[in-house]
């Protein structure tokens, strides 16, 4: 089995007082595909960050390749690239902000070709771009010149931290294609925060969930939050928009965050039933996507204002004509909720 | 208002002609200004990026100490740099009383605070991406520090400026500590101040036109850098 390219061991970042990350330990294969999920805070930019080593942990270790690796460390500098969520473009023309990193390599040979190949892998054309001010782009331009910018380096590792967020869909696409394009022709290992999960299902060999720090697990699992209120009969839960309430254990705090680690839906709604351990609440099948890593099939079910995931097998959907738009009764067992 | 025209009509001949005392002062100017201006940038500007870029504890203490230090009067400099310079003076033994190099030391010393403050707030007005940028692109430290550095060049360019003005036009440090000797440590300040308690309007005239002209020479090529880059 090969070794891990990343091993992140007992990191805690904290930002102001603040504990943001926290991984007791966390291996992330080499030329593999790595999906990261989580919601706004949970602390995907800062692993990402640590992993390009644009920053050092608080305390703990980030080893590349077997060793202890940070900011500046050459055994890194040129390997790894990290596309943060707002690209930054230098107050400098297309060319020279693609061109720089190979300029910092002291390389100098064809940078005109390099900067325009580089720009054709996310759709730009090179004599219409290359001279242009970077104030003069749009925010996808703009993102497709920042990813431009690391294409060019051709990197053993590309991070991306939602690099398809809040831009338009034809950008989106030309991002989505280049990564992988990078991935099938130099072998890149890429890791990919984003909330696009559907398109990480497709294309991630793992996928992992953070929450407030902390990794959950494979990125299935159902992560919901507060306000949590007694209910009757000592129970809690919290009451939805349409009526339906979500009951949970005793949380430990009424603002906690609950994980259900194993949602299922057990078929088309009007047949599910309330056992003594679990709960069945009827929601939307707004999307079905091919896990690739599993070939299970993962999907995502709105109750309420919700989003719900859950594994299905090919037969599954196929016996239970499961499709998007299809209400169906969604189920887990009260004891498969965990507070984190 | 004859005596101004007949002034400016002097100063021109004397430009015209290149008169030795008048350009003796503008070399003496240009000297100290470029001399003193070179050890500020070299000085000034790593600490202004320290300044601006770094959070640690006592920067908020060092920030007002430094724009206390802009508004250091130029007098007090000079008498400072004089009583460590006159043969009394710690620093007695150097010889560099009533010498350019005394004088562009004084100067440096007006023109440090400038620098530091100004290209301080230009690197603190940067934004925090790019240093997550130039990192995530492979760039090292010393690399990180000129690039941050020509990304905030509109604002450092303005703090270069800004003490350049303020070396060329001083007067009190280059009086008390250059003793305005003809021909060795006159400045065109030092010498319009001269000129003018003479009554010799016309020398004085001609060295504030200079002063002028290098000024507007300055910022001219400032602006065409400025567009192209």
């Amino acid at each position: 089995m090969n070794a891990p390219l990343y091993d992140f061991y007992d990191i805690r970042h904290v930002y102001r007082g603040q504990t943001v990350l926290s991984i007791d330990r966390l291996e992330l294969p080499r030329g593999g595909i790595v999906g990261v999920i989580g919601p706004n805070g949970s602390g995907k930019s800062t692993l990402l960050r640590l992993a390009g080593f644009v920053e050092s942990p608080t305390s703990g270790e980030v080893r590349f390749d077997g060793r202890p690796a940070g900011p500046f460390a050459p055994e890194v500098r040129n390997r790894v690239a990290l596309l943060p969520q707002e690209p930054f473009l230098m107050k400098r023309t297309v060319l020279n902000n693609v061109a720089y990193g190979m300029q910092i390599r002291k390389v100098r040979a064809n940078l005109s070709e390099r900067v325009a190949k580089a720009l054709s892998y996310v759709g730009l054309d090179g004599r219409e771009f290359a001279h242009r001010p970077a104030y003069a782009l749009s925010g996808g331009e703009a993102q497709r010149v920042a990813l431009a910018a690391r294409l060019i380096l051709k990197p053993d590792v590309l991070l991306l931290d939602e690099p398809t967020s809040s831009i338009d869909a034809l950008s989106a696409q030309l991002i989505k294609d280049a990564v992988l394009k990078a991935r099938s022709e130099w072998g890149t290992t890429l890791v990919i925060a984003s909330h696009d999960w559907q398109w990480l299902y497709g294309i991630c060999d793992t996928v992992f969930h953070l929450l407030k720090g902390r990794v959950l697990g494979t990125g299935r699992e159902n992560v919901l939050f507060g306000p949590w209120e007694a209910m009757e009969a000592g129970r809690w839960g919290r009451r939805l928009t349409d009526g339906q309430v979500l009951l949970v254990p005793q949380p430990p705090e009424p603002s906690a965050a609950a994980v259900i680690e194993h949602a299922a839906i057990v078929q088309p709604y009007g047949s599910g039933g309330d056992g003594a351990e679990q709960v069945t609440l009827s929601g939307l099948i707004t999307r079905l996507a091919l896990e690739k890593a599993s070939g299970a099939i993962v999907a995502s079910v709105l109750i309420a204002n919700l989003p719900f995931t859950a594994a299905l097998t090919e037969a599954q959907v196929r016996e239970n004509g499961l499709y998007p738009g299809r209400t169906v009764a969604l189920c887990y067992n009260l004891d498969s909720v965990k507070w984190v | 208002m004859d005596f101004l025209l007949q002034g400016l009509l002097t100063a021109i001949e004397l430009l015209r002609t290149v008169d030795a005392e008048t350009f003796s002062a503008v070399y003496a100017t240009l000297l100290v200004s470029s001399q003193s201006l070179v050890v500020t940038l070299a000085l000034g500007l790593p600490l202004g990026f320290c300044l601006g870029y770094f959070d640690f504890r006592t920067k908020r203490q060092i920030r007002v100490v430094v724009d206390t230090l802009l508004s250091l009067p130029t007098v007090f400099i000079g008498l400072l740099v004089y009583a460590f310079f006159t043969n009394r003076g710690p620093l007695g033994n150097l010889g560099l009383l009533f010498t350019l190099p005394g004088i562009a030391v004084g100067l440096t010393i007006l023109a440090l605070p400038v620098v530091v403050a100004l290209s301080a707030t230009a690197v603190e007005g940067m934004d925090r991406q790019l240093r997550v940028t130039l990192v995530s692109l492979g760039a090292n430290r010393r690399q990180l520090f000129l690039s941050t550095l020509w990304e905030a060049r509109h604002g450092v360019i303005a703090a270069v400026l800004t003490a350049y003005g303020r070396v060329m036009t001083e007067v009190g440090i280059a009086m008390m500590v250059g003793g305005n000797i003809k021909w060795q440590t006159r400045t065109i300040t030092t010498a319009i101040a001269l000129e003018t308690n003479k009554g010799e309007f016309a020398m004085g005239i001609a060295l504030g036109l200079v002063l002028l002209l290098i000024a507007f020479g300055v910022n001219l090529s400032v602006s065409f850098l400025r567009k192209r880059y």
